[in-house]
């Protein structure tokens, strides 16, 4: 046992919340210069020793770590300790967040450029990569509550970011409050593990499980609940706040309202995978619970097809990039759902990688443009900005899953998984799937067309700054665009097939789909090959091609379509009306009942009784108070020796 | 029986002194009432076998402290009037909660719990018996260590009494005796050289 | 005889070093004190090492029975000593700046420590009687040492007679107890009361009135009335004395008397310290609601927190006693920054004890608005903060003793207490600062009140350390 590994794992955390630190504290002494070099050192260093980590573990072969590295507080026989569980899965995550983090952090240098918060930001993104790694190195409940909530609380920092912007105060708070409702969800869950388990620790907590697998509790009387779907139902909500599955998405959208580094790092490749790793984490307790494993199937489905839809019919281009994002969430979930949990984790690999690529080409065109986020007023840019728009071309063909590139592996085994998965909701779920990959591609080419293609729609005063972005912004879009199109090809093996995650899984033999398709696995090109006449890229084609005849060939197309199928486009361009049910049934039945209670409660009982009269109560208690605290010797004595009176009367007499 | 007549008799004065001590509108004369209140209970001390304890309040109280009390007050001629202006006004009051309380200790400080039955009666001492040496063969040897303690409250007091009443006043001009006895001819007279004026000078 | 001193040994060095300091500041007069101040320092920091050098690992007793030594008496004097030294430091400062510096500060000072020490190693009815005493005779004699200022004279008598009131009733108490008993010894006390099959009424009787005692020392309602009044007309750096350290003893003499005591009638003394508790966490956070001034609003904030420490030792567990000791610590830590500020803020001529007198200071010194902020939030017990640790561990043992609804007041009368702590948070960082502010204390006390914030920001991180110096302090 390497003893040095401790530290490494300390090291991983230590680094970017010391540079955090460090930049927010000091943000002033050390300048702009000083804020991004510390944040970039700090996260590097988690970065190279996540690496090392990696290497030890998976390729070395060395023991999982499981241990605390600080007893916090012991009550009882309650310790609650801060801990790293670092085995497979989770230096798999440590490396993918601590690289896409570093390399945002570099891009981040050339779009906060001229930004007056700059120092804020880096405090920002290197404290989130801390609590982002936190999250996943944890080795109990209260840890992972402790990242979560520290991931939740730095997204709510960085959309509000810009403060003075009205539109991105709303939208931080949309988000927390989505996430509140999903967190009420994830902290019962937790509650229920130590009211049932008496601990936090993972390990206990998935040694004892099985033997809970059929146990039922009482929520209301005279009915039995399992306990295991009660636990995994609690916290998948939580998931569905934290990764935007429905109906807890809406507040995705509403995050671009940030930096579109924060777009890039949080809302897409990092942070809202929290959840499909959490589920993953947690694998020894789902596959406890197949009600809670399809719940999941079905709602990532929902997710993956239906969202994805309204890809279509936006014109912001870093909200389509969004709704692309809640879509293949709910391939992940999907995957999940299929206990296929090493290929939903496959997917959160290769789509941290080209969803960051796509959001910082999408910020690269945002720069170019001055800030003008509307495609409709895009168009043609592919000759100005050569780099960013093949960069793009490779993130759009990873999304849509073309053979060969990241992304098709990934997302093939999610509908093959689903395919072979027995399931309730399964059927239903892979037939959402393979039409999503049609909606994947028509919204993606789409963007593509509008963006680098067809007639320029700007006017003649930006024609003459539109060029490539500089180089701290386009390095990393290459860097990036690498892993998109190869790293598929060299995970799928070991990934899937080959136990890359060894014990850090656990799937039941009666659902372990990838077992199945293992059996036809005959390495990356014979999957590729047999890609080429799948389904999904008959699909994907014809998504390419509707792309191309709607927004290319024939660009009044959609405008008639919109006008044929007009109930339709409402709908999607309402988004389902999920904004608009909100707004009216919740915000506006808590406005309703507020004010109900506001008129009842407190006009009336509030102001009348509570405040005022509480008021008149205090004012009456204080003067009774003020002629005790008369500042008189005697009163004060006299209410001493009142005092031993009632004692005496009491405890002595016997008397009340 | 003897032994019980003199000591309520004592005891009957003991709370007679007592409450004339904080009704009487003369301070003199509540002052006095007090030495009264101190000779009583030393002879009820004396009736416990306690000479040494009774002989010291007598002493200390009554000869130094009261007297100086006396002085005090005598010299300062506190016109005690405003001070004693609510008396009446919350005398039904006071009177009361005095009455509630009196009531609720006396209903456990009473015969049932502290009747002499209930105590053994304590051991006749020899007529040669001495309690001051008892005490005093205890009072450095047993209880050391409340001795000293008490010791060091005494020094605080001193310290507090020093602290809150001595004033340096630098501006005050008095007569300092001892400087004028020690005074020497260098430091009051000082001679002069001059030359003298001469004659004749236009 | 040959008595065994050693474990004594603390208490024989300040006495003797309270002794030398006095003679040193009759004939060495300097107007900066210099000399004396170090003198004090020196033999707070030697008890201090003394107490951990002769502290035990089992109760020792000397002198004829009559002085424990335990290692519950061991951390409360090293507490005593640190908390005074920073005290002392704080004082200084404010002293000087109002001219009030005099050596007899440091030396009653001194004597009150001692006193506490007395209190905090009492194994017998008598010592705690004469080790209060020390400290309170100490103490009033602090609060007068102001002869000009007439607040402070006003708040010495109050002071002098309530305290001269409840000590009588304590004395009382403490009679009854002996005759009952015959006894002063606490053990023999405890003896023989365990020993008895039916309930004495009069055993309670006495009980009340060395409650009163208590809850005077203490500060519980109703016997809280002279703490708002003595907190405000005392000097700060007297004020910061009362309501810091004697805590502290305060607290060692409630485990003495009603823990190794009384521990046989705690059926009784824990219904009292119910009534007490309860009344305490509601009138000191709701009265202190209405003040404007901040000495007088941490005096009732000091009454409140009172309650919360009668929680942990009404639960009558070991587990209780310790938590109450974690909350007086930290107690004791957080009123010593909480005062502390006051006189960072205070200089020549301007007191700065008005809440307004907080106003905009974020604008004028971003880091002492950032300490008085922990120093705020750990008072109303917002976690991370060490206050939090200190409410939390206490409601915990008030829980698992069954006292459900108590817990849940507490918990409201928290909720309404963050209130006041809060209000000087909002108008350190969202108001306007009335008056052109300039901080213009010395280095060293900028040095410690920032250290003396981080602490209980350290402390809130890792609770666990000083929890488990507690726990270990009363099991053995």
């Amino acid at each position: 046992m390497a003893d040095y590994m401790r530290y490494v794992y300390l090291g991983v955390v230590l680094a970017p919340l010391l540079a955090s630190i460090i930049a927010g504290l000091f943000g002033r002494s050390i300048g702009r210069a000083g804020a991004h070099w510390v944040t970039i050192i700090g996260v590097g260093i988690a970065f190279i020793l996540s690496s090392v980590a990696f290497n030890y573990i998976v390729f070395d072969g060395g023991e999982v770590f499981n241990g605390a590295v600080y007893t916090w507080l012991v009550s009882g026989d309650t310790r609650l300790v801060i801990g790293f569980l670092i085995d497979r899965l989770s230096v798999t995550m440590m490396v993918v967040v601590s690289f896409v983090s570093w390399v945002i952090h570099i891009y981040t240098i050339g779009y906060m450029h001229d930004d007056p918060g700059y120092q804020r930001f880096f405090s920002y993104t290197a404290l989130f990569t801390f609590f982002m790694l936190i999250l996943v190195m944890a080795n109990n409940f209260l840890q992972l509550l402790f990242g979560w909530e520290g991931v939740g609380l730095v997204s709510y920092l960085l959309i509000g970011f810009w403060f003075k912007r009205e539109s991105a105060n709303q939208a931080s708070v949309k988000a927390f409050l989505a996430n509140r409702i999903g967190d009420f969800g994830f902290v019962l869950g937790i509650a229920a593990i130590m009211t049932y388990f008496h601990t936090l620790d993972y390990a206990q907590v998935f040694q004892q499980a099985p033997l809970m697998a059929n146990t039922t509790i009482e929520l209301l009387r005279g009915t039995a609940w399992p306990l295991m779907t009660v636990i995994c139902v609690l916290l998948f909500i939580g998931a569905m706040g934290k990764s935007a599955q429905v109906p807890l998405h809406v507040w995705l959208p509403d995050s671009m309202e940030g930096p579109t580094p924060i777009s890039a790092l949080i809302h897409a490749a990092t942070m809202v995978t929290a959840g499909i790793f959490m589920v993953a984490r947690m694998s020894p307790l789902y596959e406890l619970s197949a009600t809670a494993l399809s719940l999941v199937l079905v709602v990532g489905a929902i997710g993956a097809f239906f969202i994805g839809v309204l890809g279509v019919v936006q014109h912001d281009i870093k909200r389509v990039i969004a709704y692309s994002t809640i879509s293949q969430l709910g391939y992940m979930a999907a995957a999940l759902g299929a206990s296929a949990f090493s290929a939903g984790i496959f997917h959160l690999v290769t789509h941290a990688f080209f969803k960051a690529l796509l959001f910082l080409a999408a910020g690269s065109i945002i720069i170019a443009m001055h800030h003008e986020q509307d495609m409709r007023k895009m168009g043609g840019l592919g000759k100005y900005m050569p780099i960013t728009w093949i960069t793009m071309v490779i993130g759009g063909l990873a999304l849509s899953g073309v053979p060969g590139t990241a992304g098709f592996f990934s997302k093939d085994a999610i509908i093959d998984a689903v395919g072979h998965s027995n399931l309730p909701g399964a059927g239903f779920a892979h037939v959402a799937l393979l039409v999503g990959v049609f909606v994947t591609a028509l919204y993606t080419f789409r963007l593509i067309f509008l963006v680098f293609h067809g007639p320029e729609r700007f006017g003649a005063e930006v024609r003459k700054h539109v060029h490539e972005s500089q180089a701290v912004v386009i390095v990393p879009l290459i860097v990036l665009a690498i892993p998109s199109l190869m790293l598929g090809a060299i995970l799928v093996g070991p990934m899937l097939y080959e136990g890359h995650f060894g014990h850090a899984l656990l799937v039941l033999p009666q659902y372990d789909v990838l077992a199945q398709m293992g059996e036809d696995y005959h390495g990356p090109w014979a999957l590729v090959l047999h890609g080429l006449i799948g389904l999904p890229f008959i699909f994907a084609l014809l998504g390419f091609g509707v792309a191309w005849y709607c927004y290319i060939k024939r660009p009044d197309i959609p405008k008639r379509a919109a006008e044929r199928a007009q109930i339709i486009y409402n709908v999607l361009v309402h988004k389902y009306g999920f904004d608009e049910f909100y707004e009216s049934f919740f915000a506006g039945g808590a406005r309703g009942v507020g004010n109900l209670f506001w008129r009842v409660g407190d006009v009336a009982l509030i102001d009348g009784l509570a405040v005022n009269g509480s008021a008149r109560a205090v004012g009456w208690f204080s003067s009774i108070v003020r002629t005790i605290q008369s500042g008189f010797l005697y009163h004060y004595a006299f209410a001493m020796i009142i005092g031993l009176l009632l004692l005496l009367a009491i405890f002595v007499h016997g008397i009340l | 029986m003897t032994d019980q007549i003199i000591f309520y008799a004592l005891a009957l004065l003991l709370i007679f002194a007592g409450s004339m001590v904080i009704t009487v509108r003369n301070p003199v004369h509540a002052a006095l009432f007090l030495v009264l209140a101190f000779f009583t209970s030393a002879a009820i001390w004396l009736l416990l076998e306690a000479e040494f304890l009774a002989i010291a309040l007598v002493l200390v109280y009554v000869g130094a402290v009261m007297v100086l009390f006396l002085f005090v007050m005598m010299m300062l001629d506190i016109n005690l009037a405003p001070l004693r202006e609510g008396f009446a006004r919350y005398l039904p009051v006071g009177g009361l909660v005095a009455l509630l309380m009196m009531f609720a200790m006396g209903l456990v400080v009473g015969p049932r719990y502290f009747g002499s039955e209930r105590f053994p009666v304590p051991a006749r001492h020899a007529a040669d018996y001495s309690n001051t040496k008892e005490l005093g063969s205890v009072l450095y040897t047993d209880y050391v260590y409340p001795f000293e303690i008490a010791a060091a409250i005494l020094l605080v007091a001193i310290v507090a009494a020093i602290a809150l009443t001595l004033r340096r006043r630098p501006h005050i001009k008095a007569q300092k005796p001892q400087l004028q006895v020690a005074v020497r001819r260098e430091d009051r007279i000082r001679l002069v050289k001059m030359t003298s004026e001469k004659k004749g000078s236009p | 005889m040959i008595f065994d001193i050693a474990p004594a040994a603390p208490e024989i060095f300040v006495l003797g070093m309270a002794c030398v300091v006095l003679i040193v500041e009759a004939y060495h007069n300097e107007p900066s004190h210099a000399l004396v101040y170090w003198l004090a320092q020196v033999t707070l920091l030697g008890a201090a090492v003394l107490t951990l050098y002769f502290g035990p690992e089992q109760t020792v007793l000397a002198f004829n029975d009559i002085f424990v030594s335990d290692p519950m008496s061991a951390l409360l004097k090293v507490a005593v000593c640190v908390v005074t030294f920073v005290v002392f430091l704080y004082s200084r400062t404010y002293l000087r700046e109002h001219d009030l510096l005099k050596g007899e500060y440091f030396v009653l000072g001194l004597f009150a420590v001692l006193g506490m020490m007395v209190l905090i190693s009492a194994h017998n009815l008598l010592t705690i009687y004469l080790g209060l005493e020390l400290l309170s005779l100490s103490l009033y004699a602090m609060v007068a040492l102001h002869r000009d200022s007439e607040s402070a004279s006003e708040a010495a008598m109050k002071y002098f007679v309530l305290s001269a009131l409840a000590s009588g009733m304590l004395l009382y108490g403490i009679s009854i107890l002996y005759g009952v008993t015959g006894n002063l010894d606490l053990a023999r006390v405890s003896l023989i009361i365990t020993e008895q099959t039916e309930p004495n009424t009069l055993l309670i009787f006495g009980l009340v009135f060395v409650i009163v005692g208590v809850a005077f020392k203490l500060g519980a309602v109703p016997f809280h009335m002279w703490i708002p009044d003595v907190y405000q007309g005392a000097p700060t750096s007297v004020t910061l004395f009362i309501s810091t350290a004697p805590k502290l003893a305060a607290f060692a003499m409630a485990i003495r008397l009603l823990v190794d005591g009384l521990g046989g009638l705690i059926g009784s003394w824990q219904d009292m310290l119910i009534i007490l508790s309860f009344l305490s966490m509601a009138a000191g956070n709701i009265i202190a609601i209405a003040q404007s001034n901040i000495k007088r609003m941490l005096a009732y904030s000091t009454i409140a927190h009172v309650g919360f420490l009668l929680l942990g030792i009404l639960s009558g567990t070991l587990a209780g006693y310790s938590s109450a000791m974690f909350y007086v610590i930290v107690y004791a830590l957080m009123t010593t920054a909480a005062f502390g500020m006051v006189i960072l803020l205070s200089r020549s001529g301007f007191e700065s004890d008005r809440l307004d007198d907080f106003k905009g200071l974020a604008q004028q010194s971003q880091w002492f608005a950032f300490v008085m902020l922990i120093v705020m939030f750990s008072l109303a017990g917002v976690p991370p903060f060490v206050g939090f640790w200190g409410k939390w561990f206490v409601l915990k043992e008030v829980i698992d003793a069954g006292i459900v609804w108590l817990a849940a007041f507490a918990v409201i009368f928290t909720v309404i207490g963050a209130f006041y702590y809060l209000r000087i948070v909002k108008l350190m960082y969202f108001d306007k600062a009335d008056t052109d502010r300039s901080i213009t204390s010395s280095h060293e006390m900028r040095f410690v009140i920032s250290v003396n914030g981080l602490a209980i920001l350290a402390l809130g991180l890792a609770p666990g350390l000083l929890m488990s110096l507690c726990v270990a302090a009363l099991s053995a």
